[in-house]
């Protein structure tokens, strides 16, 4: 049972000051084993306060965040899941599903997990699945105001993965939560 | 009473000790046992060759009535008992979330994708990983995460050099398990104390006993068995494992206390030279003999011999365990008399190797 953490495009503190305080309420340290961050922190407080929640964050570089010398890219294992991480505003036309099939591809992972849309989303694929966790602040998108705070936390344990989704709709934490699993199918070579 | 003998009383005959055995055999096939006779004996010690030890100590401690007709219904019961207690306490959440999911039918399919979105399911309140609710399976879960980890080291720690508890053999691993298994359903049943360092050591002599029950009938029930003794004799002892009781009478410097009465009545002259001119308070070394029933200062096989004496005493383990205590400082008396703050402490924090038949006849005599 292992949990992994999957947010991102916070903006703080450009477009946000904060993450919502229902959400910060529900993440302390001790209970999460990996965070993955899509990117758009943007500053190194925001780095700060999520390596105090877990030691073991990954971050791939977004187009607003101010340390430079985040990845594009990062690809890791997590039990028997590979997992790809990558901001999205490089793959065009942005949150296409084809393409981030093909980055998906390139990558050669199981989940995919990329933002920059603030819209959560989670697709699956012949190549596999692909999440994005959304804007943990609610932060206004290249594409729209209308964005729900939002972030992801996968249960990895064995072949499975639950997929709880966190959003902050009207005030309200609501949760919930899709499951799949890595079939014969999708095993990567 | 100063006047106790010095040297040890001259082994018994072998008719003796055969008698004893037989004793205690005749005393247990009674129909309805006479715990008072049973008490007697025991407290001479019970003869390791007899097997019956276990049967004994779960007399002793009133986990099996006195009645023997009763006995297969009351052991059925608490068993059984104690299975409940581990299927509530010891799942862990992803496998009860499994369980119910299996129970509420879902095919294999559960993937449900429409045009690549992936199906959504609304999660019951608080069934998720971070929820904070009180009834929620996962907070539970993280709340004990700690005390798991405390409770996993410390049986790892508890005697290294037994083969029974600590090694690679499956053996000794499932003995660790079930260690584990009682100290952390005691954890939660019991919210007060949870789990201090030390219980461990106090479950260790009981579980083993048990555990090596030549009846292998009750054996292999050695966790739930121990798991209602361990609490029975625990239940005396609570208030020394309550940080908040610790300066109130009945708390560990109330007992220390009455100890330091103890030696002054028997042995003023040594009270004074330890706790006045050497400056030797009790808790300096007798906190860890009285709260942890002297498992750490005699060999294991001599620890199982002096529990026979201690939870032989119908008033329970406490006023056994002080008369012993006080017989250990008597009988180093003259290296205490001699000694200073330095080499006392050292010499009662590791006490020497005694013949325990004398220590017991020694504390005995201190009635």
């Amino acid at each position: 049972m292992v949990l992994v953490l999957a947010l991102g495009d916070l903006h703080i503190p450009h477009r946000a000051p904060d993450l919502p305080a229902k959400f910060k309420s529900m993440l302390v340290p001790g209970k999460i084993q990996h965070i993955i961050c899509t990117g758009n922190l943007c500053i190194k407080e925001v780095h700060d306060y999520l390596k105090s929640l877990c030691p073991d964050l990954h971050i791939t570089r977004g187009e607003y965040d101010e340390d430079a010398r985040y990845p594009e890219t990062k690809t890791l294992t997590i039990g028997q899941f590979k997992l790809g991480l990558c901001h999205g505003h490089q793959v065009v036309p942005w949150g296409d599903l084809d393409s981030l099939a093909m980055l998906q591809r390139q990558l050669d992972v199981d989940i995919l997990v990329t933002g920059h849309t603030h819209q959560f989303k989670a697709y699956k694929h012949e190549g596999g699945v692909v999440i994005n966790p959304g804007s943990a602040t609610g932060a206004y998108s290249s594409i729209t105001y209308d964005v729900n705070p939002s972030f992801v936390l996968m249960d990895i344990d064995g072949l499975r993965v639950v997929v709880y989704v966190y959003e902050l709709i009207d005030g309200e934490v609501k949760v919930d939560k899709i499951d799949f699993k890595k079939t014969a199918m999708t095993m990567h070579a | 009473m100063a006047s106790s003998p010095r040297s040890p009383p001259p082994a018994p005959p072998v008719e003796f000790e055969i008698s004893r055995q037989s004793r205690i055999f005749a005393a247990l096939s009674k129909k309805v046992i006479d715990l008072d006779e049973l008490r007697m004996l025991a407290a001479q010690g019970v003869p390791d060759a007899a097997g019956v030890r276990s049967t004994v100590w779960k007399l002793l401690l009133g986990y099996l009535p006195n009645d023997r007709s009763l006995w297969e219904q009351e052991l059925a019961k608490k068993r059984s008992q104690y299975a409940a207690f581990k299927d509530e306490f010891l799942s862990n959440p992803v496998e009860t979330a499994r369980q119910v999911e299996k129970e509420g039918n879902n095919n294999d399919n559960a993937e449900h994708v429409d045009n690549g979105l992936l199906h959504r399911s609304e999660v019951a309140q608080e069934e998720h990983p971070l929820s904070l609710g009180k009834t929620s399976v996962w907070n539970h879960f993280f709340e004990y995460t700690e005390i798991m980890e405390q409770i996993d080291r410390d049986v790892k720690r508890t005697h290294p050099d037994m083969h029974f508890f600590c090694g690679d053999s499956s053996f000794a691993k499932s003995n660790q398990e079930s260690l584990k298994n009682v100290l952390l359903i005691f954890a939660k049943l019991n919210a007060g104390i949870r789990y201090v360092q030390g219980m461990n050591e106090i479950l260790a002599p009981l579980f083993f006993v048990f555990r090596s029950d030549p009846d292998d009938k009750n054996a292999k029930f050695a966790e739930a068995d121990s798991f209602f003794c361990f609490i029975e004799l625990l239940s005396g002892f609570r208030d020394n494992f309550c940080q908040k009781l610790d300066n109130s009478a009945v708390g560990i410097r109330g007992t220390l206390a009455k100890l330091s009465q103890l030696v002054a009545k028997y042995d003023a002259e040594l009270q004074h030279h330890l706790e006045i001119t050497t400056e030797v308070n009790p808790q300096f070394y007798a906190f860890r003999w009285i709260t942890l029933l002297l498992t750490q200062e005699f060999n294991f096989a001599d620890t199982i011999h002096i529990w026979d004496t201690l939870l032989s005493d119908p008033d329970g383990p406490q006023e056994t365990l002080l008369r012993i205590c006080c017989a250990m400082l008597i009988l180093v008396r003259k290296r205490l008399l001699a000694g200073d703050f330095t080499s006392n402490l050292k010499l009662l924090q590791n006490y020497p190797p005694t013949n325990i038949s004398h220590l017991l006849y020694v504390a005995n005599k201190l009635h």
